[in-house]
């Protein structure tokens, strides 16, 4: 039989099916099944004439009437528009889906009554699909949640930076398509743009160094614990375990404390007849920056540490060996046979942790939060990108311009991670390691 | 040989020395915050160094006691609540996803990989902003289950590091079980399960550790301070509630560095326990 047949060629229970969903399925008395996509198709009709034409149309215009006080009428609320529109465009694709799935069952339920093989009942039917279709059944309820928690805030964010929600916008003000606005002020509105600019070089500054630091410190620190002459190992990773188990927030606030003006650094330096110092002051400069540093290696050295571990003591001891049989130095054995396979097997993780550090958000809020500089737009020298995202969008209500910031993000993170993960062998070669 | 030796030993001294400096560097500041927990003043200005000079309970006692300003043990519940519902809930998808990821090939796999890639790239608060705007206007705001569902929901992103231990589960066992006629859900049941304590372990723990520590959403979704979380409150802990923050955040550590302890096999060496050998 061909794949593809023309609409005449096809029996009468397939076109029913094709312009109402279920039809067809009731045609070959697969009850249960028929009437579970005749309510989704009913269902969805329903939606679409009641609110979901509504809601699209105001997705366009973002409401055309504005409250007004005085007269006592309450007129339209944009951002409630805006989502709407959205879950009608989300209603919309998952009917799309949901009746590709129809259109494949009753063709292949066609296909068996044309070889005159028995039609399964619909609990068998099921079965069969959750053996069969396993993934799907166990990717479900995850995908779902994904896309509720994940996906739809992540779309409302990127419609909101093409608006100018925000400032004194805020409903009951309408708001307004605005195009690429937000995107010119930022790279051309001369306050914005020196500030953007100034933390862009920070923050990339911040997360090569960091992310490096972090990768090897930990890589190190598990090939000296590995050590043959190391006795106790326990004893000794019990202390970068410690670290790890205490909670970022904690680690934050104390280091913190530490520095601060009665914190005990302070304390020692004064009663040595210095003056206190400001680590952490709005004229800091490095010394924040490098305090920054010191803390997150702090913090993130053993979590790579116990990664690299757990790698090591994956790796296949042999070629050591065959290695040192050879006459292979140590240093050598290090660079061909176990930095290849560490960074091999880690290098997800290397984009995860570059990422995570190129928005590192917890140091510099904890250590220094909410400082404005002058020079900067409600930001200090310090700051991330992500952290003039919070000051922007969740401390100032610039949610527009906040939102383009996060575009901007995104497409600097994804360009540079995209670029190592395409290129990785752990992507490439899915299963050589098995 | 002689020489050799020699070298051998420089070498342990060596390692023993940057060993020990390492420690002090992962140690100090935890040291440092258990003592200033004991100390008998409360503020860090009387702590005069590092360490105090009398020690005492008080902080401990005041943090269950004197609860009109910092209500403490509300905190705790708050947190315990929140921690233990994403922990559970998230650790189920988690292994699910890394699980079905792993094992099968299907069409929209690579799709599917690619595009939480692509996912994780946004920015965590772009995501932030817009589900507290979102629960702004749908009144969701202050509701610790709103907080579970999105820890919950979210968690499934970090699928990569379980599927990595999934992948090194030998295929050739599943095929043996799928000729002997098991169904997709029973290799999951009685194989795989069984299988992956170290990889379940490891994800309860991380993914408890995340809302137990977390302070972005709390603070973001918790305005009411009846709701606050453990991280929420002890962030408004001032210099002169040196000796509450130390005390509060050694009571919350506490557990958790056990939990890790008691687990650390679990977190280090289990990464590899392939039941066949190839």
């Amino acid at each position: 039989m061909k794949k593809n047949q023309t609409l005449t060629q096809m029996s009468v229970p397939v076109r029913a099916s094709l312009i109402i969903m279920g039809l067809g399925q009731l045609c070959y008395k697969q009850w249960i099944k028929g009437l579970l996509y005749l309510s989704v198709f009913a269902g969805t009709l329903l939606y679409m004439i009641t609110t979901g034409i509504k809601d699209i149309a105001g997705f366009f215009t973002l409401g055309t009437e504005e409250t007004d006080p005085w007269l006592g009428t309450t007129g339209d609320d944009s951002v409630i528009m805006l989502l709407r529109g959205l879950l009608a465009f989300i209603v919309i694709a998952v009917f799309l889906v949901i009746h590709a799935s129809n259109v494949r069952d009753i063709l292949e339920c066609d296909k068996k009554v044309r070889t005159g093989k028995a039609l399964p009942g619909f609990a068998r039917a099921v079965s069969i699909f959750f053996d069969r279709k396993f993934y799907i059944a166990a990717l479900a309820i995850p995908v779902a949640g994904v896309l509720v928690f994940n996906v739809l805030p992540i779309l409302f964010m990127i419609l909101i930076a093409f608006t100018n929600y925000g400032g004194d916008i805020v409903p009951p003000k309408l708001v307004d398509w605005i195009g690429f606005d937000n995107f010119r002020k930022i790279l051309s509105l001369a306050e914005i743009k020196d500030t953007f600019f100034r933390i862009l070089g920070w923050n990339l500054i911040w997360a090569f160094t960091s992310t490096f630091l972090n990768y090897f410190g930990g890589l190190g620190l598990a090939l000296l614990l590995n050590k043959k002459c190391v006795k106790g190992k326990s004893f000794w990773r019990a202390f970068p375990i410690l670290a790890y188990a205490v909670p970022g927030f904690i680690t934050l606030l104390a280091f913190k404390f530490l520095f601060s003006y009665g914190g005990p650094i302070n304390y020692y330096i004064t009663s040595n007849g210095g003056n206190a110092i400001g680590f952490l002051d709005i004229d800091a400069g490095v010394k924040a920056k490098l305090i920054g540093l010191v803390v997150n290696a702090w913090i993130s050295i053993p979590t790579s540490m116990l990664l690299a571990t757990g790698i090591l003591s994956n790796m296949n001891t042999d070629l050591y060996e065959a290695a040192s049989i050879d006459g292979a130095t140590k240093w050598k054995q290090f660079t061909k046979i176990t930095l290849p396979f560490v960074v091999f097997s880690t290098t997800p993780v290397l984009i995860t942790n570059f990422i995570g550090n190129f928005n590192n958000f917890g140091i510099f809020y904890f250590l220094r939060g909410g400082l404005y500089m002058d020079g900067y737009f409600l930001a200090s020298d310090t700051d991330l990108l992500i952290n003039w995202l919070y000051n922007l969008s969740i401390d100032n209500n610039y949610y527009g311009i906040g939102a383009a910031v996060s575009l901007i993000i995104f497409i600097l993170t994804s360009f540079f991670s995209l670029l190592v993960y395409v290129r990785s062998s752990a992507y490439k070669k899915e299963d050589t390691f098995r | 040989m002689k020489h050799r030796n020699k070298n051998r030993i420089v070498d342990t001294i060596v390692t023993h020395i940057v060993l020990i400096v390492v420690c002090i560097f992962f140690f100090f500041p935890v040291l440092w915050l258990i003592m200033a927990s004991f100390s008998k003043s409360g503020s860090i200005y009387d702590l005069e160094g590092f360490f105090p000079k009398s020690f005492s309970f008080t902080g401990y006692q005041k943090l269950f006691q004197d609860t009109t300003m910092y209500d403490y043990p509300n905190w705790l519940k708050n947190t315990l609540f929140v921690a233990v519902f994403s922990s559970l809930i998230g650790t189920i998808l988690i292994i699910l996803t890394a699980y079905t990821i792993s094992r099968f090939q299907f069409k929209s796999k690579k799709v599917l990989m690619k595009s939480t890639l692509v996912l994780s790239m946004f920015p965590s608060f772009m995501g932030m902003t817009a589900i507290y705007l979102l629960m702004v206007n749908f009144n969701l705001i202050n509701q610790l289950w709103s907080l579970i569902f999105i820890y919950a929901a979210g968690a499934p992103m970090g699928y990569l590091v379980q599927k990595g231990y999934f992948d090194t589960i030998s295929n050739s066992i599943y095929e043996a079980a799928r000729i002997d006629g098991a169904t997709n859900f029973k290799i999951f049941w009685k194989i795989t399960l069984p299988l992956s304590k170290p990889i379940i372990v490891y994800t309860a723990l991380t993914q408890f550790a995340w809302p137990w520590s977390d302070f972005i959403l709390p603070n973001l979704l918790l305005k009411n301070k009846d709701l606050w979380t453990v991280a929420v409150g002890l962030m408004h802990l001032d210099e002169t509630q040196f000796t509450r923050f130390a005390a509060g955040s050694i009571f919350i550590a506490v557990p958790i560095v056990a939990l890790y302890f008691a687990l650390s096999k679990f977190l280090v060496a289990g990464v590899s326990a392939g039941a066949v050998k190839e």
